[in-house]
């Protein structure tokens, strides 16, 4: 499958794909990106006049090319989400010989994929809910949908527990965590970054979201995940991701400067005029990206709608979904 | 037929049935004969039935895991002989697959299992008989492996009484000539039974206390222990003092082989050490003469330790030799993700 070619060639016939995929995120506000993604690319196959399964998949390239290269590419679960129906439409074209009958079929399985999909948080709220018992407290880095669910099921389970949030700089996405958790009721405390090594002592586990689960396991996700993992393994607490399915990615990363190509730097990272200490900060060379990999080795289990799986089984898994 | 699960139940509850082994056996001998002499309309109505029975039976012993492990390996042949009967001949294959991934063709959910089939109950009977057979032959299945994990003129450690072990250790004395360092395993002190069974197979045997087990540890060359239960993340439930064993093993980088049936799998997760854990009386090492001196004094006899997958080299089982992180293969091939969840009783 060859997408990196695709990927510069717009075709202007799919320009609608953008305008319907921003009213459909429109529309559902809080859902993960993956779910109007699907009804876009299902509406695609719909709206298609290929006769083949190839014209089919061309259509959906094209559109997921358009998908990849708009302003509302925030996150890279969605090139996972665009390839992972792909993938799906070749499979079901599999079954399906007869064009007609595998378009119709096609377009019932996009519907009940999103469905699935939507569902997904919910199954896993429910799967990791066993692992948060009453009196722990529980470190989270960076705003992840995912682990707001999470927690905010486990609270309305009648289970009380702490919660410390880090900062989660450069975007402080840890400060709307955290007035979210306020708000259910749950004790929040709010922590620098830098500060997780003198708090860890204090933490049963660290839970984080994921923006993708790669091949061997590790993840990709908000810049520092990987130094709080390393500190939490040097201290022996737990290292918990809890992420969807659909963020399974078929890329295998061996270092940090590997996952630069799968998400386009939109934010740079600005100074904050107030807090910067210095009269000419624009002379400074800034390098602050805003993810980074997380080796499997440092994360003891990842919860996602499959099952609670170990970083050796996500590749397993894999496998499975893509083949 | 209600009368024989209550005899089982009373006996489980106190406690004239013990040790995983003959637990598990009783187990699925109760279970076959209650699915060979109830009658039952199809699947669905066994399954809730068969749900219903293994809560009553965990209940018994909520700290014998394996109850609830065949319970849900008899709810998978169910699952698996009512699916067969319905393809005829391809759901082996797709049952491979992922069954929860995003894209399965029928939703799993979607199978009511309501269907009547007439050999239905004759092969999920064969099938159990097979399990009750593995049961029986598995401590076997493990001894003959000895050959690829015990050499000539080797150290070996063990810790308590597994019969599981002994067997192993026994079938290798007859060929190969090693030593055995046992640990005593206080405060029960079945490491004493364990050494004297050995020195009988004329086994070069050394029994030492737990507080030896660091000091001696430089010397061993391998730890081969049996196991309570085995977790779905590879980590052990074991008798208490296994967790020191694998850690000083772990710090002089000797190997952990762990020899047990896979009907000590279990599809939980502990997390720590006290989730499958009990504590036991503590007059068996303090006695009640001193006990108007102990007033202010808090003793705990913890029954298990929770070792964690890391210091767990390899898990020789009656299929072969697995690394821990495999371990979660072996639970997609025994035992279905949704009576794993309703079954938990945590």
């Amino acid at each position: 499958m060859n997408t990196n070619s695709t990927s510069l060639e717009l075709n202007p016939s799919f320009s609608w794909v953008v305008d319907m995929f921003s009213q459909e995120i429109k529309r559902e506000v809080d859902t993960a990106i993956a779910i109007p993604a699907i009804k876009v690319l299902t509406e695609v196959i719909s709206k298609s006049q290929a006769f083949t399964i190839m014209g089919l998949q061309k259509e959906l390239e094209y559109a997921t090319a358009h998908l990849k290269q708009c302003d509302l590419n925030t996150s890279i679960s969605l090139s996972s989400v665009c390839e992972l129906f792909i993938r799906f439409v070749t499979r079901t074209s599999l079954d399906f010989p007869n064009f007609d009958q595998c378009k119709t079929t096609l377009i019932k399985r996009g519907e009940q994929l999103s469905d699935k999909s939507s569902k997904s948080r919910t199954k896993i709220s429910h799967l990791s809910n066993r692992f948060i018992r009453d009196d722990i407290t529980i470190l989270v880095h960076g705003y992840s949908r995912v682990v707001l669910s999470v927690l905010l099921y486990a609270s309305s389970q009648g289970k009380r527990f702490n919660v410390i949030v880090t900062e989660s700089r450069p975007d402080s996405s840890g400060y709307k965590l955290a007035e979210k958790l306020e708000e259910a009721k749950i004790p929040v405390k709010l922590i620098m970054d830098g500060g997780v090594s003198r708090i860890i002592d204090k933490v049963d586990y660290v839970l984080c979201g994921a923006e993708a689960i790669v091949e061997n396991g590790g993840i990709v996700n908000k810049i520092g995940t990987y130094q709080i993992s390393i500190v939490a393994k040097a201290f022996k607490k737990p290292f918990y991701v809890a992420a969807e399915s659909f963020k399974f990615t078929r890329s295998y990363p061996l270092d940090q400067s590997d996952i630069e190509s799968l998400k386009k730097e939109h934010d740079t990272f600005n100074i904050c005029k107030q807090c910067c200490k210095c009269t000419k900060p624009e002379l400074l060379t800034i390098d602050s990206p805003s993810l980074d990999y997380t080796p499997p080795s440092y994360i003891t289990l990842l919860f996602t709608e499959l099952g609670v799986l170990t970083p050796s089984a996500v590749s397993d898994e894999l496998i499975k979904l893509y083949y | 037929m209600e009368a024989q699960l209550d005899s089982v139940i009373l006996l489980l509850k106190r406690k004239r049935i013990t040790g995983s082994f003959a637990v598990s056996k009783a187990t699925a001998e109760v279970l076959r004969h209650y699915i060979s002499t109830t009658r039952w309309p199809n699947a669905r109505v066994l399954i809730d039935q068969v749900k219903a029975i293994g809560k009553r039976l965990i209940e018994t012993q909520p700290l014998e895991l394996c109850i609830g492990n065949i319970v849900r390996r008899v709810l998978y042949i169910i699952r698996e002989e009512y699916l067969a009967l319905k393809k005829d001949d391809h759901s082996r294959i797709k049952l491979d697959s992922s069954r929860n991934n995003l894209l399965t063709i029928e939703d799993p959910d979607d199978q009511d299992f309501q269907q009547s089939f007439n050999g239905l109950k004759s092969s999920i009977l064969e099938q159990i008989g097979y399990l009750i057979d593995e049961l029986k032959g598995f401590r076997k299945s493990i001894s003959q492996q000895y050959k690829e994990h015990i050499h000539s003129n080797e150290v070996i450690m063990t810790l308590g009484y597994s019969r599981t072990v002994e067997d192993f250790l026994r079938e290798a004395g007859r060929k190969r000539k090693f030593g055995v360092i046992v640990v005593e395993t206080a405060p029960s002190l079945e490491g004493q039974t364990a050494a004297l069974n050995l020195a009988k197979e004329n086994i070069d045997t050394t029994l030492i206390t737990d507080s030896a087990v660091f000091a001696m540890m430089s010397r061993v060359n391998k730890v081969i222990i049996g196991t309570h239960a085995v977790m779905a993340n590879g980590g052990l439930i074991a008798t208490s003092g296994t967790h020191m064993l694998t850690v000083a093993a772990k710090y002089h980088s000797v190997p952990v082989m762990v020899c047990t049936g896979l009907y000590k799998l279990c599809p939980l997760y502990a997390y720590d050490q006290d989730t499958f854990n009990d504590y036991g009386s503590p007059s068996a090492y303090l006695k009640f003469k001193e006990a108007e001196h102990l007033e202010q004094v808090h003793s705990y006899n913890p029954t298990f330790d929770y070792i964690p997958p890391e210091l767990v080299s390899l898990f020789v089982t009656n299929i072969g030799a697995h690394n821990p992180s495999y371990i979660y293969r072996l639970l997609q091939e025994y035992y279905y993700p949704e009576d794993t969840l309703e079954d938990d009783d945590n």
